[in-house]
């Protein structure tokens, strides 16, 4: 190793040296937790497989999982449908213009996500914005409840607190296109689809699949959502693994749900990469959370 | 030259009206909340039944709810501090050839990655495996610079990446220390950047829920006392607090925005 790399390990060791102590070393203390049981006398340190097979044989979480995972492949979906033609509207506007729209597009997802998705229960509520409109013009005699806790409520929830996250890199990506392109595609008898689907689409990949990474592993840990909007009928994985260890105490368990979801994630992640750098998808969107 | 394709008016106006719908989409939740925390009414909801700034009297009277304010900008101060120190290392770090490049920086992502429920599993069963109380200023402590220091890396790798490397060679031709180069040359053209990737770290911290939830023992800080405000009863005073917790995000947000851009 010679001078410059050593200076180098020098200066990255404290952030290494805190990532293996609280985050490697707890997986690793994650994963042997889910191979030992909680019982009434506290934790038995004897290694078993009964918790995966609890997990893998009861229908409730093997569902549970399933249904985990399509909502956050259909979250994905919306949120990229919703963000193409947002995407191209902004990319066409004049720069102050842009500016203007892209802090505005900034502002309500610089609020944390749990007073974002609060303010949907004054909306959807029994004593909500739609219930007294409905009444108001007299569709409806009383409130009604169905606007909350269900899966619908799940999705809208989750697309509002993500999809500046999908809608970020797809802009990023489409305004970059030079519009000389554009200009000759038209020159040359291009039809306004055929521009967007054979240069648009196609020049915009890289983003999309940044932001449907980001936005698939954001809905697939969604817990606030869930938990606010969508009642007993919405509840996702992230739920039941927070009830292990609040109200069941059963850490054991609770880590091994934890465990699978890892492995989702990490399978999900070694799949994307074969499409996508994963340094591209978290580097070149250096900071753009904001 | 940006309106370079051709577009009829018709698709101009259905691209507008969409953009239009979008933005209500986004900013219809907090208008709601916004006004909400003005109405004389002790239901979260309609009808609005006249303007009172009661709530937001209960907001900052009400000690725990002032205690939760002051845990979650002191504990976004700390870990935003210590967060963004790190980062600055881990980022210079990064300008040379670095050993197990690859590797390190999957460790360095995991925390964005890991679903935010399995990032509190797992330092809750390590302090509890170690028999570590839960608390505000240890527990709870890590969890927050765990969760903005992968951020604020990001953040800072472009800015540290950006800048003349030439200068600082000049400034070692000319016989300047390595401490001399970095005081004088690589801090003062980072400076914005850190600044920067500081103020987004304390609104990352500021807002942190989850791992918070799992962490913070019997400490609240101001999304987890929001949090069992709103689960536990709707209490009437819970609009207000959102519109304080709000203001305080954005006002953070904006700051790192426009120094991040001056930076450049």
């Amino acid at each position: 190793m010679n001078r410059s790399s050593r200076n180098a390990l020098v200066l990255a060791s404290p952030s290494l040296a805190w990532l293996l102590l609280f985050v490697a070393l707890p997986c690793i203390f994650m994963v042997v937790m889910a191979c030992l049981t909680t019982g009434i006398f506290g934790i038995q340190f004897k290694f078993t497989a009964v918790n995966f097979e609890r997990l893998f044989q009861s229908p409730l979480y093997v569902t549970l999982l399933f249904k985990t995972f399509r909502i956050a492949i259909v979250t994905t979906a919306i949120t990229l449908i919703m963000a193409y033609p947002l995407a191209i509207f902004l990319s066409r506007q004049r720069p102050a213009t842009k500016g203007l729209l892209l802090l505005l597009l900034f502002l309500p997802f610089w609020i944390g996500y749990v007073v974002r998705t609060f303010a949907w229960l004054p909306i959807l509520g029994r004593a909500g914005i739609i219930n007294q409109m409905l009444l108001d013009l007299g569709v409806i005699n009383q409130p009604v409840d169905w606007l909350l806790y269900n899966e619908f409520a799940v999705y809208l929830g989750l697309v509002y607190v993500y999809l500046l996250f999908m809608l970020l890199p797809v802009f990023l990506a489409i305004d970059r296109i030079e519009p000389a392109l554009y200009e000759a595609a038209q020159d040359l008898g291009a039809s306004r689809w055929r521009v967007f689907t054979r240069i648009v689409l196609p020049m915009s990949k890289p983003g999309a699949l940044s932001g449907a990474i980001m936005v698939f592993l954001l809905t697939f840990g969604a817990f606030v959502t869930p938990a606010l909007l969508g009642g007993a009928s919405g509840i996702m994985y992230s739920n039941v693994i927070a009830t292990q260890f609040f109200a069941n105490n059963n850490w054991a368990f609770g880590s091994a749900l934890s465990t699978v979801m890892t492995a989702v994630v990490i399978a999900f992640l070694v799949g994307s990469s074969r499409f996508i750098g994963l340094r591209d998808v978290f580097l070149s969107r250096a900071g753009d959370r904001r | 030259m940006r309106v370079a394709l051709k577009q009829s008016p018709l698709q101009a106006t259905l691209l507008w009206a969409y953009a239009g719908l979008i933005y209500l989409f986004l900013y219809a939740p907090v208008i709601t909340v916004t006004l909400l925390s003005f109405n004389d009414s002790r239901v979260v909801g309609l009808p609005f039944k006249g303007f009172t700034l009661q709530w937001f009297v209960v907001v900052f009277t009400r000690p725990e709810l002032v205690t939760a304010l002051a845990n979650s900008l002191v504990l976004g101060i700390v870990s935003a501090t210590i967060g963004a120190a790190l980062a600055t290392l881990l980022a210079l770090a990064f300008r040379r050839p670095f050993p197990a490049n690859g590797l390190v920086f999957y460790l360095i992502i995991a925390p964005i990655v890991l679903p935010g429920v399995v990032a509190g599993v797992i330092l809750f069963v390590f302090f509890g495996l170690l028999k570590i109380p839960l608390s505000l200023w240890t527990t709870a402590l890590v969890a927050h610079v765990t969760w903005v220091l992968p951020f604020s890396f990001l953040s800072l790798y472009p800015v540290v990446h950006r800048f003349d490397r030439s200068l600082e060679e000049a400034a070692g031709d000319l016989g300047a220390t390595r401490a001399v180069v970095f005081r004088r040359i690589v801090l003062p053209l980072i400076r914005p950047g850190i600044i920067a990737a500081w103020l987004f770290a304390f609104s990352l911290s500021f807002d942190e829920f989850i791992r918070t939830l799992f962490l913070t023992g019997y400490e609240r800080t101001l999304p987890v006392q929001f949090w069992y405000m709103i689960v536990e009863s709707l209490s009437p005073e819970a609009p207000a607090m959102a519109v304080v917790i709000i203001v305080v995000s954005v006002v953070t947000s904006l700051a790192g925005a426009l120094v991040s851009r001056r930076s450049t």
